[in-house]
């Protein structure tokens, strides 16, 4: 495991798991996953599908027993005293389903109840967060006419309806037209400026690069990586770049690119488009165009396809795949 | 502040029988129970047959169904009422609220206690004031008869809710709860007693004492159309629908306390 920054634990930190591991039967679902979380923060908890992150959440929320090792939030152990420890938290758990014969409002007056929240607390905070998702329209309708994304937005709501201190949040934006996975992602950042710390499981590294601040990613249940977005995207080293040229390149010319210092891997994409694995980080991207046009190459366009980061993620799924 | 458990239980119950009233399940209970009651009071006449001179004899008409009643309130307010939660997904909302798991099972099995209760006290009800209008005079037999419908609907919830904790879907749970207090229960009642074992632990045996307290038809008749039928005494058949309702409920609690919703 590599990890580049780690922040200062607190002895009652948010989120902190120990050893935990959980079997189905005889497939691991986690290994031993060790992962603290500090106030304040937002962690992106990253990884392809089946890597285990939707087991640890709910473990962390209760849905789910751990095989071996504990979860803890806000010092409070998870399976030993379950409503004191989710007393603190909203969650997002996948996209869950709703009473269809409730209201939302109603159904965050449930939600709310269940948590003790006085009539006045419960008016206006569910005004608030419906407002906060867009559904101040819809608040009295039923909601078996909901769509997935208004489900999904609902789900957003309840989990704000009582200002946790943490959020919870398995792939909050599944399941949303990209209008509206920008608006859920302008709110988990706002909650992140309010100092609320957030725990967001996803697959789409962009998302997790633009809400949070540290990164941990998860492979066959196994931590691989544990550090800053910021320290992270730095400290990667390879980045794909896509180069496009006047005219299209030959087969000697694809020759002489793999051949220049810091090339990894030459891809044709088309006749005059190639992508490139390149190591060195940007000096060495800023050697390879030298290296192009000094062999005559006409660049029409040099671009790095997304980001050093996303190169890393794939970079260490692909070698945890190998294993 | 998290409210207490019994907080948590009045809210979990208040909103089960808001669903059970919304939904179209309490509506088909209704009719169904007014169907019977217009049958049981305007065929009668139609046909040129008279009503029952006694209100023990005319409400005994009505007391032989009411455990049939009592099976679909099972079946309709109470089988599917854990398994839904998981088969449905409305767990990923409900339980990582600060709720115990079996807060929320008992919040849930008052509200079908409730609403079942309100059932068969309509049933009941109804049929007393046509029996007060008919035959002028009613008897403490009628509320007696009214109370063992209760004890034994409280048999058939504990159950229903214990099949609902241990299957896996509501199709099962609900047919399962149905088939065993109409066939498979009232089959090993009947054959029992050629074996020469009394079936006083048979639910549906016990529940003979709903028409008994009227006068009613104190054998019934076996599977092969035998002549021999059992019905323990009140005080056994009232413990027998405790024991059931009791074991049922808490072995609901323990089993849907370690359920996982996985997937």
């Amino acid at each position: 495991m590599e990890a580049v920054v780690q922040q200062p634990i607190t002895r009652d930190a948010p989120v902190r798991l120990e050893g935990l591991g959980k079997e189905y039967g005889h497939f691991t679902a986690l290994k031993a996953l060790d992962l603290t979380v500090a106030e304040g923060t937002s962690l992106g908890f990253l990884g392809p599908n089946g890597a285990g992150k939707s087991t640890t959440i709910k473990i962390m929320t209760n849905l789910i027993r751990p095989s071996r090792g504990r979860a803890a939030l806000f010092g409070i152990d998870v399976r030993r005293e379950p409503t004191r420890a989710l007393a603190r938290i909203g969650a997002v758990i996948e996209t869950p389903e709703f009473y269809g014969y409730l209201s939302p409002l109603e159904t965050l007056a449930y939600a709310g109840r269940l948590r003790g929240m006085s009539s006045k607390d419960l008016r206006s905070r569910s005004e608030a967060v419906l407002k906060e998702v867009k559904l101040t329209e819809w608040a009295d309708h039923r909601i078996q006419e909901f769509s997935k994304g208004m489900k999904q937005r609902l789900a957003i709501a309840q989990s704000l309806l009582h200002e946790p201190d943490l959020l919870i949040l398995d792939e909050p934006t599944s399941g949303l037209d990209p209008r509206g996975m920008a608006e859920v992602r302008d709110v988990i950042k706002s909650l992140k400026d309010q100092g609320r710390t957030i725990f967001m499981s996803s697959h789409l590294l962009g998302e997790v690069q633009e809400v949070c601040d540290d990164v941990a990613l998860l492979n066959h249940g196994e931590l691989l990586i544990r550090g800053s977005v910021r320290e992270l995207s730095r400290g990667a080293d390879t980045s794909t770049i896509q180069a496009t040229f006047l005219h299209p390149a030959t087969p000697q010319d694809l020759e002489a690119l793999a051949g220049l210092p810091g090339v990894e891997e030459v891809k044709p994409s088309s006749d005059s488009t190639v992508d490139l694995r390149i190591t060195g980080g940007q000096e060495g991207q800023a050697r390879v165009l030298e290296g192009m046009i000094a062999r005559g190459l006409k660049v029409i366009t040099y671009r790095p396809l997304g980001s050093s980061l996303e190169q890393l993620y794939l970079d260490r799924i692909q070698e945890s795949d190998r294993l | 502040m998290t409210p207490s458990p019994l907080a948590q239980i009045v809210t979990v119950a208040a909103y089960e029988i808001r669903k059970y009233i919304r939904g179209r399940r309490l509506l088909g209970m209704l009719i169904l129970l007014g169907l019977i009651v217009g049958l049981f009071v305007g065929l009668p006449p139609a046909l040129g047959i008279k009503y029952a001179s006694t209100p023990d004899a005319f409400i005994s008409t009505f007391a032989t169904f009411s455990g049939l009643l009592v099976v679909l309130g099972g079946v309709l307010f109470a089988a599917d009422a854990l398994v839904s939660e998981h088969e449905k997904r409305t767990g990923y909302f409900l339980f990582p609220n600060p709720v115990r798991r079996e807060v929320l099972v008992l919040g849930k099995i008052v509200a079908s206690l409730i609403v079942c209760t309100a059932v068969l006290s309509l049933y009941y009800g109804a049929a007393a004031i046509a029996a007060l209008i008919i035959t002028g005079s009613l008897t403490w037999e009628v509320g007696l008869s009214y109370l063992y419908t209760l004890g034994y609907m409280t048999a058939v919830v504990g159950v229903a809710y214990l099949l609902s904790a241990l299957l896996k879907g509501t199709v099962a749970a609900t047919v399962l709860t149905f088939f065993l207090f109409t066939l498979i229960f009232s089959i090993i009642g009947g054959i029992l007693p050629r074996a020469n074992v009394e079936p006083w632990f048979i639910p549906t045996s016990a529940s003979g004492i709903i028409a008994n307290a009227l006068g009613g038809p104190a054998v019934r008749p076996g599977p092969g159309g035998g002549d021999v039928g059992f019905i323990p005494d009140p005080a056994t058949s009232l413990l027998v629908f405790a024991g059931y309702a009791i074991a049922g409920g808490v072995l609901a609690i323990l089993w849907y306390g370690r359920r996982e919703l996985a997937s």
